[in-house]
């Protein structure tokens, strides 16, 4: 995306071993100065891992991390000049907000009653002016993560790294510091990469998205291209198309021939793997139709609905095609054990050769 | 809940038993014997005859607890910081092995173990003459107040630094990782960060080395020679060569005293923080 000598992150081939059990298996990441990086994976992906390997926390045994352009891959953590945010916050609980907020600009030799003017006025940007003197211990849980947030951002940083910042906050606050560390970061211009698991919180507030799977990088991309366009059944999935079906797929004319077990064949001029192919989609891509619907460019297979729930704004159904279950979720309301036909828009599912699945090789 | 019961009482009743027959009896018996004349009547005479006798060891037994206390509080931080922030994996886990040893070791083997070290023909000695540090005629025996610091340190360092060392695994490493995100090196973060999250605990070491300390007696007995030497001395040898328990129950007195100033500023600064949280 961008040269290397303008990038502000560049991590290539980058390799983090715990003992003998290798986490990173060569990830290459360049990241522009200005750009907010999620990067986003279950539990285990390696994600931290190549979070605290850019910060210093982790020793690299292969490859390089340049930040504009100097190499820091074995350069102490305290040496990098990254600023970061931790999930537990790591406040020190012995010190106010103002020695807390302040303790970087201390460690860079600023003046006292400098140190005390630029701390107010990140307080001030981040809503928390006048709590200076107050211990961090008697903080609420969006305070403390304010603070955490300002500890970070009073030294300037050109790059901000944040560990699941916002997982520790209840619901509501978390939406609102999400719309804040993005608009901060949008007025001070810093670079960012946040780790999450959190698919929304990842789309809403990315530049560019990463998608990481057992230690590599399975899609990097605007979040529309990631949700839109997954590239492996791996993101397709993480990125919630859980429901899959198995089509049969055959070249006919200008287009495909599309047939699903227990449905008619439909055709349709888009393009798709030819052969043995396993449909990724949404619950909200699929819809209920009238049983007798017959719609040009979509599969409909009969089925019946055995569950119905309302988790605000529209129904979510489970519906029963043979001994297989798929959600969909449909605004309209419908009886349950009714028989319906389950349409699922070929141009909004995401389709993978079958032999691509089974063979495991989908990064 | 409140109601007072019987069978509780009789639950406790042995243990309250030991204490009063064999802590507070004992104590109250001798703390009135330092302030009694042997007619009846009080009197601080015990205490003048203590002062003008041993006024010399007091402060060196003062001088000695210090400085051992002070010693010991710079190297288990400095262990304990090692064991917490070491980055070298072989130095941190050859010292976590080694460290403990001592603690399993008693004063008095400590002390006999330090005569051979310490002497002036000693191991010590020898082994600095050996590598050509130093000539046979600079041999000087560190069998006085040195040797009680020094086995007093020896012995201490290592029940400090378990229960630091133990405080500093518990802290949240993030807190640790925060600081030296910001630039600081690791030494700033031990001072800075670490210790103050864990000064409690270093205090209450330290309280309780300072204790143990004052009340040794085989150390200084068999590392210095007789004078000046340690109240605990002084103690045994009013008892064992006069039968002089009134002076030396002045002189445990004067122990008290210096053994519960340290109690009162541990327990003062305890209620300062309950006071700030």
């Amino acid at each position: 995306m961008t040269g290397s000598h303008s990038a502000a992150i560049e991590v290539s081939d980058l390799q983090v071993s715990y003992g003998s059990q290798r986490v990173l298996h060569g990830v290459n990441l360049s990241v522009a100065p200005g750009e907010f990086i999620a990067i986003l994976g279950s539990s285990g992906c390696g994600k931290t891992t190549l979070l605290r390997t850019i910060a210093g926390f982790q020793k690299a045994s292969g490859g390089a991390i340049r930040l504009f352009g100097r190499d820091v891959v074995n350069t102490p953590p305290e040496k990098r000049g990254i600023a970061m945010m931790f999930q537990s916050y790591a406040l020190w609980p012995h010190m106010t907000v103002l020695g807390n907020v302040g303790y970087g600009l201390r460690l860079r030799g600023v003046p006292r009653d400098e140190i005390r003017s630029r701390v107010a006025s990140v307080l001030k940007m981040l809503n928390l002016s006048g709590l200076e003197e107050r211990k961090v211990t008697n903080l609420s849980g969006g305070q403390r993560q304010r603070v955490a947030l300002g500890r970070a951002l009073a030294i300037e940083p050109e790059i901000l790294l944040l560990d699941e910042p916002l997982s520790n906050l209840d619901a509501k606050v978390r939406i609102q510091v999400r719309s804040e560390i993005k608009a901060l970061q949008k007025q001070l211009g810093f670079t960012a990469i946040q780790v999450t698991h959190d698919r929304e919180e990842a789309m809403t507030m990315a530049d560019r998205i990463v998608v990481m799977e057992a230690g590599r990088i399975a899609q990097v991309g605007s979040p529309e291209e990631v949700f839109d366009h997954p590239n492996s059944p791996f993101v397709a999935s993480f990125m919630g198309a859980e429901n899959t079906i198995a089509l049969d797929v055959r070249p006919s004319g200008a287009g495909v021939e599309v047939r699903a077990a227990g449905g008619s064949a439909t055709t349709w001029t888009g393009t798709a793997p030819v052969g043995g192919v396993t449909a990724y989609f949404r619950d909200d891509v699929a819809s209920l139709d009238d049983p007798n619907a017959r719609i040009e460019g979509s599969i409909v297979l009969p089925g019946t609905i055995t569950q119905r729930t309302y988790p605000g704004g529209h129904y979510r159904y489970v519906v029963a095609i043979d001994d297989r279950h798929f959600t969909v979720t449909d605004s309209a309301y419908h009886e349950l054990d009714r028989p319906v036909r389950l349409r699922l828009p070929l141009a909004s599912l995401h389709l993978f050769p079958t032999e691509m699945i089974k063979g495991g090789n989908h990064a | 809940m409140a109601r007072p019961s019987f069978f509780g009482l009789l639950l406790i009743a042995p243990a309250l038993t030991m204490i009063g027959a064999l802590f507070l009896y004992p104590l109250g018996y001798s703390l009135a014997a330092a302030f009694t004349e042997p007619g009846g009547s009080l009197s601080l005479m015990h205490f003048q005859k203590a002062y003008e006798l041993y006024s010399t060891d007091i402060l060196f037994t003062l001088f000695i607890v210090i400085v051992s206390t002070i010693l010991v509080a710079l190297f288990s931080v400095a262990i304990a910081g090692i064991l917490t922030l070491g980055e070298t994996p072989w130095l941190v886990g050859a010292l976590r092995q080694l460290y403990r040893w001592p603690l399993f070791i008693p004063f008095i083997v400590a002390a006999q173990c330090m005569r051979t070290f310490l002497a002036k023909n000693g191991l010590m000695n020898n082994a600095l003459v050996a590598l050509g540090v130093m000539e046979p005629i600079q041999a000087t025996s560190f069998l006085d107040w040195r040797g009680i610091i020094i086995t007093f340190v020896w012995k201490q360092v290592p029940f400090v630094t378990l229960m630091l060392a133990g405080a500093m695994a518990s802290i949240d490493p993030a807190t640790i990782e925060a600081g030296r995100n910001l630039g600081a090196s690791r030494l700033r973060v031990l001072i800075e960060l670490v210790l103050p999250q864990v000064a409690q605990t270093l205090l209450v070491g330290l309280v309780l080395s300072f204790v143990t300390m004052l009340s040794v007696l085989s150390v200084p007995m068999m590392v210095a020679g007789s004078q000046p030497t340690m109240l605990t001395v002084d103690m045994a040898f009013r008892i064992n060569s006069y039968g002089d328990y009134a002076t030396a129950n002045a002189l445990g007195v004067i122990s008290y005293m210096i053994a519960g100033t340290v109690a009162w500023i541990y327990l003062r600064h305890n209620v300062k923080r309950e006071a700030q949280a």
